[in-house]
């Protein structure tokens, strides 16, 4: 709401942000990347959510009628945006320890101890890209920051990365720049935290885990591209725990999965990056945005017939309030994530089914009652009435929402069979998914290719050193 | 294996801010005679604070008129972009004098 506040500002029309009390300092923090330091604001007291019709009415009355008044008749207090060091200037000298100090009181840090970014560090990863260090990958709210090929290797130095990472870092950012990703919401209460996807040759030429354990930080590779997935969101796009990042409970960043492609070859299905648009044996990463999820173990039976009841099951109890990404606020923009460890997908293959088969069979079993549909939206958004009938009338959802007028008939959970995205990895000898709760348009899955330098191999092979 | 001794000369780690500071719109004398459009991100009942402010805002202020949010779109959904990048047309052909916009919750 702010964006919409500051967008009337720009246009010469005074605005009035409503904000609850408890997202001021967000408020704050967000009207300063927007290029709006003193966006005036009026308060909320407490949350909505949890007052009755009379108290939310007189709360209104007693406090935000006068903020709202005030907004629009008081000038607002000079803008003033304090100065700060430059790309390549040093901003503390000493040791470890020290080095470590600075970072931590000037909020640059995530807790764990970083790695010194030196300018020498700083240019053996730069050595691992094409691209020029000055080069913008793209512009990330909430900070409206420049996000750089130079700052992605001090991020990456700092992360405990491999300069080799570099390709790999590149395309993280360029994916988290996405319009359609939606990095701006990466402070939302709901916490979602994003998942990198990884594809390609570069999965066993820089040692990614694509086997068991495949979440489990303790793989180099793996725990610090993921560690610096959040350095980067924090330091570039400017999401600070109290200040940006609104995470009513939050997780910590997630270690890269990596597709195991042998299997998936063995099995003639297609890698993810394919659902993406990218040819199998393309490095490419893909990216998307998950609130939590859930181990689903011992998924038994000998046939794909006997699997997807449980599995399709387990998709189901894994959405609530995220429904309204299907129809609601977000509409189409559900994808579901599912892992399949390589002895499912075998199996499910092993029965003649196609990844897409499986998708459309989930497609008609993962499926629950309309009257639970419309009642979860109705939980979610206390609005007084959903009715999937009269969505589709209006025309903004399709037909099989509403292919009669039975409230116990079933209803999809997404638009379509391709919409749940599958990826096979973790443990070789264990019947287990994993299936992660998505965060719809904040965090929608985008995909980049991961481009090597044209030295890549020298490089590899230790004899071009720039 | 570490050294002790060792001294780093560390890099800021930061993006070059991009966004200049711009000045906000002139603010109004009066409400009375102005028109406020209501815009929402369609969450936390702003429907009805909205509708708390508009009886509290007329009381004050008798001649004082508004734009219903559903004028302009969900400012909070899949169509973000669109309907805060049209909006300070729609609020010029509106004869929007001032907004007010929620719910940051």
């Amino acid at each position: 709401m702010l964006r919409a506040s500051v967008a009337a500002e720009g246009a010469g029309i005074p605005s009035s942000t409503l904000v609850c009390e408890s997202f001021m300092t967000l408020a704050k923090a967000a009207s300063q990347g927007l290029g709006y330091p003193n966006t005036p604001v009026a308060p909320v007291r407490g949350h909505p959510g949890l007052q009755s019709k009379e108290v939310l009415q007189q709360n209104v009355r007693e406090l935000t009628l006068a903020g709202v008044i005030d907004n629009l008749l008081q000038p607002p207090a000079q803008a003033t945006v304090g100065g700060e060091p430059g790309a390549r200037d040093i901003v503390c000298r000493g040791s470890f320890e020290e080095v470590n100090e600075y970072f931590l009181a000037h909020e640059l840090s995530d807790g764990l101890p970083v790695v010194p970014p030196t300018v020498a560090k700083v240019e053996a990863f730069l050595r691992y890209t094409d691209r020029q260090p000055d080069e913008v990958l793209g512009v990330l709210l909430p900070d409206n920051r420049a996000a750089t090929v130079w700052s992605v290797a001090v991020n990456g130095v700092m992360a405990g990365c491999r300069p080799e990472y570099m390709p790999v870092l590149v395309a993280a950012v360029e994916a988290m720049a996405d319009h359609d990703y939606g990095v701006e919401h990466s402070g939302n209460t709901p916490g979602g935290d994003n998942l990198i996807v990884l594809n390609g040759p570069v999965i066993k030429t820089l040692g990614f885990n694509y086997t068991q354990g495949v979440m489990r930080d303790g793989f180099q590779a793996n725990t610090t591209v993921g560690r610096f997935w959040r350095l980067y969101l924090r330091n570039v796009a400017g999401f600070l725990p109290h200040k940006n990042d609104k995470a009513t409970f939050g997780n910590t960043w997630r270690v890269v999965v990596a597709e195991n492609e042998d299997v998936v070859a063995k099995i003639g299905w297609t890698p993810h990056c394919a659902d993406f648009g990218f040819a199998a044996g393309t490095n490419a990463l893909a990216i998307g945005r998950y609130t939590g999820g859930n181990h689903i173990s011992s998924v038994s039976g000998a046939t794909p017939e006997d699997l997807l009841p449980y599995i399709a099951d387990a998709v189901v109890r894994q959405y609530s309030w995220q429904l309204m990404f299907s129809v609601g606020q977000g509409y189409d923009t559900l994808r579901p994530l599912l892992l399949l460890s390589p002895i499912i997908a075998e199996t499910i293959a092993g029965g003649g089914w196609s990844k897409r088969k499986f998708r459309e069979q989930l497609f008609v079993q993962a499926r629950m009652t309309a009257c639970q549909f419309e009642r979860i939206l109705r939980d979610w958004t206390q609005k007084p009435t959903w009715n999937l009938k009269a969505e589709h009338e209006a025309g903004r959802i399709p037909g099989i929402f509403h292919e009669s007028d039975d409230p116990e008939r079933l209803v999809p959970l997404v638009w379509r069979p391709e919409d749940f995205q599958v990826v096979v990895t973790g443990d070789l000898g264990r019947n287990s998914v994993y299936v992660f709760a998505h965060n719809g348009v904040l965090g929608f899955p985008v995909a980049r290719e991961i481009r090597l330098p044209k030295n890549w191999q020298a490089l590899r092979d230790g004899g071009d050193h720039g | 294996m570490t050294d002790n001794n060792a001294s780093y000369a560390a890099l800021w780690p930061r993006g070059p801010r991009q966004a200049k500071v711009k000045p906000l719109a002139k603010r109004l004398d009066t409400l009375d005679g102005k028109t406020i459009a209501w815009i929402w991100d369609y969450v936390f009942r702003g429907n009805e604070v909205f509708e708390q402010l508009e009886a509290s805002l007329r009381a004050r202020y008798p001649g004082v008129k508004f734009l219903h949010w559903d004028l302009f779109g969900n400012t909070h959904g899949s169509d973000e972009r669109n309907v805060v990048a049209n909006l300070p047309q729609k609020l010029r052909e509106l004869g929007a004098d001032a907004v007010v916009s929620g719910m940051g919750c």
